[in-house]
């Protein structure tokens, strides 16, 4: 193996290493691990957290209503109603998607938590990676545009010397030395 | 002194009025003393405002119930300390003491720059009365805090009464940290008009050379360092009063202060393209127009009642007025623009991909799409009531899911930006400062893989925390080696040195350190435990590692509102730790009730317990505990984010030895061009 080989192998295998580390990784990784947030135990709290309590008051979840200035800090009167309607679908053999279709059908869509990904809603997911790939396509816009931009040509050296003059060399020295700073 | 306070702010429109109209007559004309006389009738309007805010906390303190403003958040048993906040805690009293902060910082600037940048100053004199004249207009005319207490007589006129008592203080505002927090928010949102009127000031007076971007930074470096003070303690606000464990919760007027603390730090890192090389003018100019605008439509938001939220003010027609108010300031931005935009034209092009300048244009990036995100989300509920009919929310959940992976990726940018050079990165350059921070973070990863961490996002985040906290060590070491090896002084001592000799750049580290404790802390949610039981006395609950036994309870009669206490001794391996004391306040005066939350706060966790109450059925007390990991973080990343930005406002210690051009003879100067031989100094700015 000659010198000229032996650091591209080095940085193939460093390189092979940091894949295969990484991938190992997210493959070990439980399904659970995916989700942000940790599972609710109760199944009426984990779904009454994706419904907002209709109080008017608080502006929190359902599950997670804790009513600010109430006499009690914990789930309002209507948030503990929704509870109990919750609960009763559940009995009532429904599907989680099913109890949470029931109660918008019930309060309208104002008791998402999060807008549907169905309808108007999707409208609400698709803006934000909208922004992102707009954004992108500006930044790649501009960097193309700026690595177009013509360089000024420094003047060609005649028989008198370099035809510099003291304010281009003014100038380039105060670009250098504010280039150089950090 | 109610009438004294309405006509000294009276008296403070018609000195805005002149100061406006003069000082664009005085531009027009430039007459001295015409120039002059503006600027006095600017220091008169701050002079003035004062006065009149003074007069309403003096009406505050002796208790006087003929004003109605007084009246409504104020009460005899309120303490002197709260009778302070009392003057920013409703719509009419927050509006003056936003005239206020914004007079101080008029002040400062017109006093400050009296005799200096002669061309620029007029406009800025103007621009900044422009200003304090919408916010006069509504303090005088349109919500008035000095309006005297009335009641309708039979001739169809008023009556002006006087009550014995006020009806108090909204209970969850009486703590102490709501008398610094919205101060701090206030002058960080009064903050950012400062670098607007220099920014505007600048592009319309076409002012030369780079002084103004200097100011402008400068300026929204202190604008910056308040909002992020006044995010951060209004978190921790909501954190240990409100007992709902968290404190952040994308409440429409939370998010309404993020939005100009988005742009203003994308602001902060894109002016150095211009600094350094003259690249990005225009943006920076607009970047801090909208800075600006993002804090009027904040208020906006905060005060019409547009979005729903828990901290809004009474609803009201204020917000048409902010709306006229923000068309006049986007009209003015561009015409401004549209006329001098020849004077923005770029200086340089960008030579590589892989250089500091890309990176901050993906900061950019990335800052301003979760900005538009997070407004677009907070919109999103209007949106869709004007193309739907109904009102569709969006809460916590969805702003969690889309900026979740926006910070993670302005993380990876922290790290990677200060390790790529400005112009060109050379591949062995690049090699040799990735090395060191991407090993530690891979090892990291794999350690807190191993420890337990299998959380996605959380592990992300703590690898790109280890990332950039490397990448920190690692510019710092090698600043402190050189520091080192020419004085041999202690590393701690080079550190330092180097720090002061170079304030802009190392505070700037600091800040970044500061925000990768914040990370860590946000990390930490995705751990967060919580139960919930009614505890009969003498009985225990555990959570975590800790066992909670409610002793007993008690009732604390205060000035203002009576307490009841759960005494909560805490054990650790059925050893005390210590006691805590949740309790619950009553307020007579106004008949509400909020909380205290008690917090055993390590660096590892806190353990947080909330008196949730009585539970009226069964009788017995009900306690909230939660275990959130890491909270601390967020404070004290918090702390070494405002000491950063501090240590980046002081000017550099050691002057920069700055080569000059000199006088050489004729044969010398076509071999040297220049000589070193004889300097210059001048202060760094950065």
């Amino acid at each position: 193996m000659n010198s000229a080989t032996r650091p591209r192998n080095r940085r193939s295998i460093w390189l092979r290493f940091s894949i295969g580390l990484l991938l190992g990784l997210l493959a070990l990784m439980p399904p659970g691990a995916m989700r942000l947030l940790a599972d609710q135990s109760d199944r009426t709290h984990q779904l009454g957290s994706k419904l907002k309590c209709m109080c008017n008051g608080c502006d929190q979840a359902a599950g997670k209503c804790y009513h600010v200035g109430g006499a009690y800090s914990g789930p309002c009167d209507t948030a503990k109603t929704m509870l109990k309607e919750i609960d009763t679908h559940i009995a009532a053999g429904m599907n989680d998607q099913q109890v949470l279709n029931a109660m918008i059908q019930q309060y309208g869509p104002l008791a998402y938590v999060e807008p549907p990904k169905t309808g108007f809603g999707l409208v609400a997911w698709l803006m934000p990676i909208s922004y992102l790939l707009a954004g992108l396509a500006l930044v790649i816009l501009v960097m193309k545009r700026w690595r177009k931009r013509p360089v000024a040509v420094p003047a060609m050296p005649g028989a008198g010397g370099v035809q510099v003059s003291p304010e281009m060399l003014a100038r380039a020295r105060q670009q250098a030395q504010r280039e150089t700073e950090e | 002194m109610d009438v004294f306070g309405s006509f000294a702010l009276i008296l403070a429109f018609v000195c805005a009025v002149y100061a406006f109209v003069g000082g664009i007559v005085a531009i027009i004309t430039r007459h001295p003393l015409l120039i002059k006389s503006a600027r006095q009738a600017g220091i008169a309007v701050c002079a003035l405002i004062f006065t009149a805010t003074l007069s309403l906390v003096y009406l505050f303190f002796t208790d006087n119930y003929s004003v109605a403003y007084v009246v409504s958040h104020s009460n005899r048993d309120l303490s002197t300390f709260f009778k302070v906040a009392a003057l920013w805690s409703g719509q009419e009293g927050s509006l003056l003491f936003w005239s206020f902060l914004l007079a101080i910082y008029v002040i400062s600037v017109l006093l400050t720059y009296r005799n200096k940048n002669g061309e620029l100053m007029p406009y800025v004199g103007v621009i900044l009365a422009g200003v304090q004249l919408f916010f006069l207009t509504i303090s005088n005319f349109v919500a008035s805090p000095f309006k005297a207490l009335g009641v309708a007589n039979a001739a169809g006129g008023f009556d002006l009464v006087a009550r014995a008592d006020g009806n108090g203080l909204n209970p969850v505002l009486q703590y102490p940290e709501m008398v610094i927090h919205p101060p701090n928010l206030y002058s960080g949102y009064t903050g950012f008009t400062i670098p607007f009127a220099f920014a505007l000031a600048a592009l319309l007076a076409r002012y030369p050379g780079e002084k103004w971007i200097h100011l402008t930074r400068k300026w929204t470096m202190i604008a910056w360092c308040f909002q992020t003070m006044g995010i951060l303690l209004g978190a921790h606000w909501a954190y240990a009063v409100l007992g709902w464990g968290g404190y952040w919760g994308w409440d429409p007027v939370e998010n309404a202060s993020l939005l100009p603390w988005l742009t203003g730090t994308a602001f902060l890192h894109s002016v150095m393209m211009q600094e350094k090389r003259g690249m990005m003018k225009v943006w920076n100019v607009w970047l801090v127009f909208v800075t600006f605008m993002l804090c009027i439509l904040g208020t906006l938001l905060t005060r019409s009642g547009v979005v729903s939220s828990v901290h809004a003010f009474a609803q009201s027609s204020i917000g048409n007025w902010f709306v006229g108010f923000l068309c006049i300031v986007m009209g003015v931005c561009l015409a401004a623009y549209f006329k001098n935009k020849d004077y923005l034209k770029s200086e340089n092009q960008l030579d590589s991909l892989a250089s500091r300048e890309s990176s901050f244009l993906f900061n950019n990036l990335v800052l301003l799409v979760a900005c538009v995100a997070v407004l677009s989300g907070t919109l999103f509920p209007v949106f869709s009531e004007w193309f739907t009919g109904s009102r569709i929310s969006v809460g916590a959940p969805f702003f969690n899911k889309v900026n979740i992976p926006l910070g993670l990726l302005l993380m990876f940018l922290t790290g990677v930006g200060p390790l790529l050079a400005w112009r060109k990165t050379s591949t062995d350059s690049m090699k040799r400062n990735f090395r060191g921070p991407v090993s530690a973070a891979l090892v990291g990863c794999v350690l807190l893989f191993i420890f337990g961490v299998r959380e996605m996002f959380s592990l992300i985040c703590f690898t790109l925390c280890i990332f950039v906290a490397a990448t920190i060590v690692q510019e710092f070491y090698r600043g402190a080696r050189v520091v080192k090896v020419r004085s041999g002084a202690s590393w701690l001592a080079s550190c330092v040195d180097l720090t002061l000799r170079n304030t802009r750049r190392y505070g700037g580290y600091i800040v970044h350190l500061g925000m990768v404790m914040i990370f860590i802390g946000l990390a930490g949610q995705a751990f967060n435990k919580e139960v919930e039981k009614e505890l009969p006395i003498g009985s225990t609950i555990n959570i975590g590692k800790y066992e909670l036994l409610l002793q007993s309870m008690d009732r604390k009669q205060e000035k203002n509102y009576v307490a009841d206490r759960m005494i909560v001794e805490v054990m650790k391996d059925k050893k005390p730790v210590m006691m805590l004391y949740p309790e619950r306040r009553n307020f007579p005066t106004n008949q509400e009730s909020g909380t205290m939350v008690a917090i055993y706060s390590t660096l590892k966790e806190d353990l947080y317990l909330v008196y949730a109450g009585m539970n009226p059925q069964t009788n017995l007390p009900t306690v909230h505990a939660f275990i959130n990991p890491l909270v601390k973080w967020v404070w004290w990343g918090g702390m070494v984010v405002v000491m950063g930005t501090i240590v980046a406002l002081v000017p550099n210690r050691a002057a920069v030895v700055v080569l000059a051009r000199t006088e050489v003879p004729s044969g010398a100067r076509e071999l040297s061009g220049m000589r070193p031989a004889q300097v210059t100094l001048r202060e760094g700015h950065d």
